[in-house]
């Protein structure tokens, strides 16, 4: 039986340079030009889409390309008589598009143009008994949701509406003895999970809970010799998945314990050179997601054609700086 | 081809139709797919019924996806009035297509609730959308919403019983009929599971979905637990790479310690005997039946003999774990994978050992605590070269320490195995040899590379464990 790590081999032909116009063309030109088909099969989650398109133009310093009035006003109509804020019109408010909504109007510092005071009751009373997030009032728990609710609450100035302490606690419960974080109680650990798990303490003020040698060794596992880092093992690197082990790393202070130069060389081999944009892997087709989150990854190695990133809400040091958010991590 | 608003218009009607008939003539369809078909064939509906297969060719659903997608959003919107059945269909049809359009499932969740859907039609609509979509978050979180309905009918009637005369008598009949109904539905759950797992490697969503229907519909029930320790063994040595299965069978071993070991006596015998006679329960019936039995004269020894079983049955079990894991090791060199599952069944072990267990001294099932505080144990003695018999007395030597009446001897344990010796459990020397070994005969450097990484860890996580 032959060995078969996965993983990518990264051409020499690959690029090995950073493309910012052609990603900044990408983003502006990209929603212009879909059909119905997919644009009816996204739009699901169309709140978020905005949220890492817009996000990525102002880590490039291009936000002032995207049509401000138009999202706000998209954005208005999408907030519900409950609060909370849906993905798109005529979908059902959620956690997680709630989040997104409130990130952009960061971004554009117009948090006051949507009902905040709703906002935030809506995510109160999302809090169950045992401290845990449901995603919305159907009931599903997910230490995403968790992290979804205080990032919300931290952005608005308003994390003392919910109780803290118990929403640690569950954040805690999900904690598996390789150091990292699952969804649920008993559930495997997944760098997802982890991000917004250290996020959450990070966030509340509580990452002295993490054992941070323990997950900063398993994180860094995540890297295989293409440079690129995958989300758990034996699975291919990805450049989400790099930006999220990246960034949980950033957070628990143990970012210098990767390979930084060649995780560069894996997320810069999946530009594409001709349409702009990044993809998932060297050679797939680029998506905005995917995009925000290479870019995002090169800032927090230290790229300086790109504004500073925060890892935590991945949206730029100056816009939380602007809101007046601090957060700590650990050193 | 079709061209106008109206063509659309009637196409798709006819194709919604299309698919409810199919669904009416066959209500065994097992698996949905698309048909690469560029182009319409006039005169023949896109929908085609092979067997148990419900295709839909692939130039039709670039017309069908936005149409009923968009005609639901007026709906949520009430610009556009659907009827009940119109809208049973369209949501049927919109998610076979793009199951993760979250609105159209909670469509469907209103439908359940005033009656117009029962909760198996909705089991069933999910299952077919995992055959073609094994990953979708959101069929997945649907599902669960649907379970949470099914115990709720369940433990309604479960609290309602009045344990009298005649009432008492139907309602043990119900309850019967309930409990079976749950034990089919746990079934099945676990066989969409094996699907999507099958179907898709790693698939995060389908092993934590399985986790959380065992966590809520067979909770406490040992024997569920052990009959999927053992069927998933033929699943992980096919699949060495799929750490999400592995990582089930982690948390079976965990759910087992804390049923068997760190669980109240009581609770234990009480809920082995229920689970032996009826096949299977659920916790909310379950939860009650033990606390009748807690009481009963005798219960003292009789706990105190299954207490010392446990000990054995997990002595066994973790035995059984690591050979397993050892042998695919070898088999299959180079499988991170593997390595890490190694590391997580020793951890378990070890913290076993030094986690004084919750029994006598408060009455709650105690969690174990699996995370890096404070560990509170003796230290791990490290003998050289354990052979199978000091591997045994090195197991017993750290647990009596911490709570010498709570635990069982071990020459009890070995009177209970009738004079047979337990199987050695794992312990630092022999994981070190077992290292040792791999790096003296393994020249594939992938396989090296792990086991350093394993022995490093046994080093600096294991070796300076307090
Ligand atoms: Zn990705």
């Amino acid at each position: 039986m032959g060995t078969q790590v996965k993983d990518v081999i990264i051409k020499p032909d690959a690029p090995s340079a950073l493309l910012l116009d052609k990603h900044a063309d990408y983003i502006a030109a990209y929603g212009s030009k879909k059909d119905d088909y997919e644009y009816t099969l996204s739009e699901y989650l169309r709140m978020s889409g905005i949220y890492w398109g817009l996000t990525v133009m102002d880590l490039m310093g291009q936000l002032p390309r995207m049509s401000r009035q138009e999202i706000i006003d998209f954005i208005k109509a999408c907030q519900h008589e409950c609060g909370g804020i849906s993905a798109s019109i005529g979908h059902d408010p959620h956690l997680l598009y709630t989040l997104s909504a409130v990130q952009i109007l960061c971004l554009y510092d117009s948090v006051d143009t949507i009902d905040v005071d709703k906002v935030v009751d809506y995510v109160k009373g999302l809090q169950q008994e045992d401290g845990s997030f449901a995603g919305d009032k159907w009931g599903e728990i997910d230490t995403r949701f968790s992290f979804c609710a205080v990032a919300t609450l931290a952005l608005l100035g308003k994390m003392n509406t919910v109780n803290v302490d118990r929403a640690v606690q569950f954040v805690l419960s999900c904690m598996n003895f390789d150091g990292g974080f699952g969804c649920r109680p008993g559930s495997e650990s997944h760098a997802g999970q982890i991000y917004c798990c250290t996020g959450f303490l990070a966030l509340t003020g509580q990452l002295h809970q993490v054992n941070a040698d323990l997950l900063g060794w398993w994180l860094c596992e995540r890297q295989l010799p293409s440079g690129g880092l995958n989300g758990r093992p034996e699975k291919l690197p990805d450049v989400c998945y790099s930006w999220w082990v990246l960034a949980s790393l950033k957070i628990i202070g143990r970012i210098h314990w990767i390979d930084k130069a060649k995780l560069r060389t894996f997320i810069l081999a999946c530009q594409d050179e001709e349409t702009g944009g990044f993809a998932d892997r060297p050679g797939d087709m680029v998506d905005p997601f995917h995009t925000l989150f290479g870019v995002a990854g090169l800032s927090l190695l230290g790229d300086e054609q790109i504004k500073p990133v925060n890892p935590v809400l991945c949206m730029p040091e100056d816009v939380l700086q602007r809101v007046g958010l601090q957060v700590d991590l650990l050193s | 081809m079709a061209e106008s608003e109206e063509e659309v218009d009637v196409l798709v009607q006819r194709v919604v139709k299309d698919i409810t008939n199919a669904f009416k003539r066959n209500p065994n369809i097992d698996e949905i797919g698309v048909i690469p078909c560029p182009e319409a064939r006039y005169n023949r509906s896109p929908i085609v019924l092979v067997e148990n297969k419900l295709g839909v060719e692939s130039w039709c659903v670039k017309f069908l996806l936005p149409y009923v997608h968009n005609k639901l959003l007026l709906y949520r919107q009430r610009k556009h009035w659907l009827e009940r059945d119109a809208l049973v269909d369209i949501t049927c049809t919109v998610l076979l297509l793009n199951p993760d359009f979250t609105t159209a499932w909670n469509v469907r969740k209103e439908l359940l609730q005033c009656g117009v859907l029962n909760p198996e039609k909705d089991l069933y609509l999910g299952k077919l959308a995992l055959t073609k979509f094994p990953k979708s978050p959101e069929t997945w979180i649907h599902r669960r919403w649907v379970l949470q309905q099914i115990l709720h009918q369940f433990s309604a009637v479960d609290v309602k019983q009045p344990h009298q005369g005649e009432a008492e008598q139907a309602d043990a009949e119900r309850g019967q009929e309930l409990s079976e109904h749950l034990a089919r539905t746990l079934h099945q759950e676990m066989k969409v599971c094996s699907e999507a797992a099958c179907r898709y490697p790693s698939n995060y969503n389908a092993w934590s979905h399985r986790i959380w229907v065992l966590q809520h519909l067979a909770k406490g029930n040992v024997k569920v637990f052990h009959d999927e320790l053992s069927s998933m063994r033929l699943w992980v040595s096919m699949h060495v790479s799929d750490h999400s299965g592995f990582h089930y069978r982690q948390f079976l071993l965990k759910e087992l310690i804390t049923e068997l070991w760190q669980a109240p006596a009581g609770t234990t015998t009480a809920s082995s005997q229920h689970q032996s006679s009826t096949g299977s329960s659920s916790s909310p019936l379950h939860q009650s039946h033990s606390q009748a039995n807690g009481e009963s004269p005798g219960a003292e020894a009789a706990a105190e003999e299954e207490r010392q079983l446990s000990f054995s049955t997990l002595i066994q079990l973790f035995y059984a774990e690591m050979e397993l894991c050892s042998d695919l090791i070898q088999s299959f060199p180079g499988h991170e994978t593997l390595w890490s599952h190694r590391r997580n069944v020793f951890y378990l072990w070890q913290n076993l050992r030094r986690e004084p267990h919750q029994c006598s001294s408060n009455g709650g099932v105690e969690s174990v605590h699996l995370s890096d505080s404070d560990p509170v144990l003796p230290e791990v003695e490290a003998q050289s070269a354990a052979g199978q018999k000091e591997a045994v007395n090195g197991q017993r030597n750290e647990p009596m320490e911490v709570d010498g009446a709570s635990l069982p001897h071990p020459r009890d344990s070995k009177r209970l195995k009738r004079g047979v010796p337990l199987p050695a459990p794992p312990a630092l020397p022999s994981e070190y040899s077992f290292v040792n070994s791999i790096l003296d005969r393994c020249t594939n450097p992938d396989q090296r590379r792990f086991a350093l990484a394993y022995k490093k860890w046994l080093d600096t996580v294991i070796g300076q464990q307090p």
